[in-house]
């Protein structure tokens, strides 16, 4: 379960201080798919970010399955993601000097929770399941917007997390192609992991189990 | 492998152009710095085995004469493993036309059977006939002869003689002949009568039974035999030990190898800092990269492996490429030492131990360069890594020093631009500026230095008013000779000096002199010169004032002058440039005023031909009055021996210079390519709003032409007095001398013109490729 207690996080910027999370109470079911929408700038990304362990927050707990993670070092905090977290990014951030496999594979590397001969076989698998096992030998850059996307979502599963977190992963694609990655995040959280996707998109109703509406920092509706 | 190691190697891959870059640069600097390692272990090895290999005399007795008696009772002696007897005596030697040449003769009572400090046949007759004279390999070019030719020799109590010169041999333990400006002859006894001196041998070379490299001992030993030979009625008048197991250049070899290994070293740090520079650019394109990394589970530690790995990618590439350079450069080297030094390398082998230093520092430098880099660019938190957008958004125009560049100029231009855009990246920019200027200060501080020497010897030789010396043969009256000297036309003025040697603590040389000498004018440093009327005053130059602690002003001491005391006080002090110890006395103090051994002549034409004519008038003159000059020695011979040592430090500065020009201007060329490659997207705006391929072409070079001109600057800042310090270093420890500084301004313009040049060179492929990158690819890009 994820639980966030009273979370606030504040930046300083040259313009004064920004309050871009304020007292934030959220709890999330293991296999949920929460959305949370809002506008850009709502604050959306760092309460991905304070689940992720990306960011810590200014006050208030982050507990994700008994762990609090705030108080774990940089260091502790990678080695938790790599076991515990799949990330999804909007632009992809796939690395382009190495081949989709590659990329899925990394995370079994920096984790090492795979074995070694094992790594191969089960990057191509995740990227059958995503419906790219085709392209596992191609580097990034001959792939389209919605193929690195799928490629971002098996290396978010690379090391079988319990929670994946996907800020804005279709923000980039067509229509098409969005409704179609948003199917394989139902199709993730239908086999029990939990998801919560970060968006403005109208269609992800159709997909999600709870939609959190975040707006200036503060959830409106949840 | 895993995936971690191929994004190592792809992403330098990727980067291929510039890793080559950075690569050539690091492998120039080790291969720099293998090829002088390798040159010490090899040179060292060998000069020392080849001076071994002649069986060199642990001491050398010079007696007033040898026989078979006294040479088998000193062999009594257990600690004396062997003693041989030869005799050598200065003359001259003439081929043809030729003016006569110094020559130091050599004779050997039985060439078959020579036990200590061996000769080498060479070429053509061994041993030599009566009749005949072996020459030292080196000596040829000195004495302008071939073997088969005819020469005339006379040594200082003989009579003119034809020999022919029937062969070469190497004489390992002997100066180089050309830099001494010397022939060495070798001869047997009965040549010897020949050519009018006695049949006796004078001075023993013997062989110390064991410790043969402990100095102690073997001074031991020597006080022994020393004792034996006075028994037995003789006189020794000098002893030589030389440094045991050591060729005489052995030292001066070392010093100089050591200072090319340690600005090899330097050249090795210069080229780290492009690797500073590539890891740096790297990591800064790759933050995004490395925030992905973290989020999806990779740690500090196992990111900052990648990067490590990069560097020991980059430092085993240039290893590989280097050593095979290095071994190149170091069988260049060895052979122009050999060549310098007159002797034979027989192998070329380089011990393992310089493969495994070079392979250490050639891989640890490029790692020790990256730790900065790496270690704070994995530092960045995730969030911020993830939310960088790449480095063309930074901004120029946050600090006062941005500000003040705007105020350049006033309105925009080309030059405007490249001064602003050479400064965006200041760590970058120091780092290639730090190796650009490092190449201007070498090259400048060559030139400095080569103009401080010759301004150094200039001073020197000023000091001599006299054209050519005269060496007597022995004491003779100076009467005689006036007499001679009045005879021979185009003489403007002579003295008869008497030249000598004393000891305190060391042996040195002393000069009895005119006290009203109009022949020498010492540059007074401390007291005062001798003056008319002195009687026991005493100058020194600064070479015997910092050896014996005596030899102050205001001290009195007494010399043992050929045999007889002399007690002197010290009045002052002459500053004498790459001189040997020396004190100047009155004539008039020495025991016999009126005998002189030694001339010192102010011609009317100084021209070579000149000097030749006057040498052999005069030679017939005093050969008339019955005086034998043993030698002589003109003050353009002198220079040449001085212009000849001080050639290799000016070669190898401006070798050191081009090496690290060479490394700074493949610094500039990376950091030009990452300049562009970071302003790619900047580029594309200007193209879209109407720049030419022409003008971003001539906008790149123009930066580099600016980063260029910066480093002259500094480098023409710095060069002062870094050249001062590296002359003085330099020359101390080669020539034991200081400089007389002077700045060569046609060095400036020389690095000016050079500077341009290079910087033009080196950013005209970033450039080129800046200008054929299409609006839609720089906009594209990400």
């Amino acid at each position: 379960m994820i639980t966030l207690n009273q979370v606030s996080k504040t930046y300083e910027t040259p313009a004064g201080k920004f309050a871009a999370l304020k007292d934030i109470d959220l709890q999330i079911q293991p296999g949920e798919f929460v959305g949370v929408v809002g506008k850009s700038g709502s604050g959306k990304s760092t309460l991905l970010n304070m689940v992720a362990g990306i960011d810590r927050p200014t006050s208030g707990t982050v507990d994700i399955a008994g762990t609090a993670i705030q108080g774990l070092s940089e260091n502790k905090l990678a080695v938790w993601r790599g076991r515990n977290v799949g990330f999804v990014f909007q632009f992809f951030q796939l690395l382009p000097t190495l081949t989709a496999a590659e990329n899925v594979m990394l995370p079994m590397d920096f984790s090492g929770s795979v074995p070694f001969r094992e790594r191969r076989k089960r990057a191509v698998a995740l990227l059958e399941r995503v419906a790219v096992g085709a392209h596992a030998d191609k580097l990034p850059a001959t792939l389209s917007g919605g193929e690195q996307q799928r490629v971002a979502i098996a290396r978010a599963l690379a090391n079988d997390p319990p929670l994946v977190l996907a800020d804005e992963p279709t923000g980039n694609l067509d229509s098409v192609t969005a409704t179609a990655i948003l199917d394989l995040f139902r199709d993730m959280a239908n086999r029990g992991t939990t998801v919560v996707i970060a968006t403005h998109e109208a269609g992800i109703a159709r997909v999600i189990d709870r939609r959190i509406e975040i707006s200036d920092g503060a959830i409106l509706k949840q | 492998m895993n995936t971690i190691w191929r994004k190592a190697i792809r992403d330098f891959w990727h980067e291929r152009a510039r890793t080559a870059l950075v690569v050539l640069a690091i492998a120039l600097g080790i291969s720099a710095f293998a090829a002088v390692l390798s040159s010490y272990a090899i040179l060292t090895r060998e000069l020392d085995r080849g001076y071994l290999a002649t069986n060199p005399a642990s001491a050398v007795f010079r007696v007033d004469s040898i026989d078979d008696e006294l040479v088998k009772a000193i062999l009594q002696n257990p600690e004396v493993s062997d003693a041989e007897p030869r005799r050598s005596i200065s003359g001259q030697i003439k081929a043809g036309p030729v003016q006569w040449r110094n020559l130091v003769l050599f004779v050997v009572h039985d060439y078959g059977n020579i036990r200590v400090s061996k000769l080498v046949p060479e070429q053509g007759a061994w041993p030599p006939a009566t009749g005949e004279i072996l020459i030292e390999r080196d000596a040829f070019q000195v004495a302008q002869v071939n073997i088969g030719d005819a020469v005339f020799v006379k040594t200082a109590n003989g009579v003119e003689q034809p020999l022919v010169v029937s062969g070469s041999v190497h004489d390992v333990g002997q100066a180089q002949a050309r830099m001494e400006n010397i022939v060495y002859g070798y001869i047997n006894l009965d040549t010897l009568v020949q050519l009018g001196e006695e049949p006796r041998l004078d001075q023993l070379n013997i062989l110390v039974a064991q410790n043969r490299f402990d100095e102690d001992h073997i001074k031991r030993v020597v006080a022994d035999v020393e004792t034996v030979i006075k028994s037995r009625g003789h006189q020794v008048r000098r002893i030589d030990v030389p440094r045991p197991g050591k060729h005489p250049h052995s030292d001066l070899t070392g010093i100089l190898l050591l200072a090319m290994s340690s600005f090899g070293l330097f050249v090795l740090v210069l080229s780290g800092i492009l690797v500073i520079n590539l890891l740096t650019a790297m990591m800064a394109s790759q933050v995004r990269q490395i925030g992905v990394m973290k989020a999806i589970g990779g740690t500090r530690g196992q990111i900052a492996r990648i990067y490590f790995g990069q560097a020991l990618f980059l430092g085993i590439a240039a290893v590989i490429v280097s050593v095979p350079l290095g071994i190149i450069g170091s069988r260049a080297l060895c052979r122009y030492m050999a060549m310098f030094l007159n002797f034979d390398i027989n192998s070329f082998a380089v011990p393992w131990w310089v493969y495994l230093l070079v392979a250490v520092i050639g891989i640890a430098a490029p790692l020790v360069a990256a730790a900065l880099p790496v270690l704070r660019g994995t530092a960045v938190p995730v969030r911020v890594a993830l939310s960088d957008f790449g480095l063309s958004q930074t901004t120029f125009g946050a600090s006062a020093f941005d500000r003040a560049l705007t105020r350049i100029g006033g309105t925009f231009s080309l030059i405007v631009l490249a001064i602003r855009n050479s400064f965006r990246r200041r760590v970058r920019l120091v780092l290639t500026l730090l190796t650009l200027t490092a190449g201007g200060l070498f090259f400048l501080s060559a030139l400095n230095v080569r103009a401080s020497m010759i301004n150094t010897l200039d001073h020197m030789f000023a000091a001599g008013k006299f054209d050519l010396s005269i060496f007597l043969a022995r004491p003779y009256e100076f009467e005689k000779i006036q007499r001679a000297i009045a005879n021979t036309p185009r003489i403007v003025s002579a003295e008869g000096w008497f030249v000598t040697e004393a000891s305190l603590v060391s042996r040195f040389t002393v000069v009895a002199l005119p006290a009203d000498t109009k022949l020498l004018d010492l540059e007074i440093i401390e007291g005062r010169n001798l003056a008319p009327g002195d009687t026991d005053a005493i100058v020194v130059n600064n070479v015997l004032a910092g050896r014996e602690a005596k030899m102050r002003v205001g001290e009195t001491v007494t010399l043992r002058i050929e045999g007889a005391e002399s007690t002197g006080r010290v009045v002052g002090v002459a500053r004498e440039a790459f001189s040997p110890a020396v004190a100047y006395i009155p004539l008039s103090s020495i025991q016999h005023p009126e005998m002189i051994n030694s001339l010192r002549l102010a011609l009317k034409n100084t021209d070579a031909d000149a000097i030749s004519l006057v040498k052999s008038d005069l030679d017939r003159n005093l050969e008339r009055e019955g005086v034998r000059a043993s030698g002589s020695s003109s003050k353009s011979e002198r220079r040449f021996g001085f212009d000849q040592h001080m050639l290799m430090i000016y070669v190898f500065l401006i070798v050191m210079s081009a090496i690290i020009g060479g490394v700074g201007g493949l610094g500039l060329m990376t950091t030009m390519s990452l300049n562009v490659f970071e302003r790619r997207r900047e580029m594309g705006v200007m193209r879209a709003l109407g720049a030419t391929p022409r003008i971003v072409w001539l906008m790149v070079v123009a930066e580099g032409v600016v980063i260029g001109m910066l480093s002259w600057a500094i480098a023409g800042l710095l060069a002062w007095p870094l050249s001062k310090v590296i002359g003085n270093l330099l020359v101390r420890m080669l020539l034991h001398g200081g400089l007389d500084f002077t700045f060569e301004p046609l060095g400036l313009l020389i690095w000016l013109i050079v500077s341009i040049g290079l910087s033009a060179l080196a950013s005209f492929l970033p450039a080129w490729k800046a200008s054929r990158v299409t609006v839609r690819e720089a906009l594209a890009y990400e």
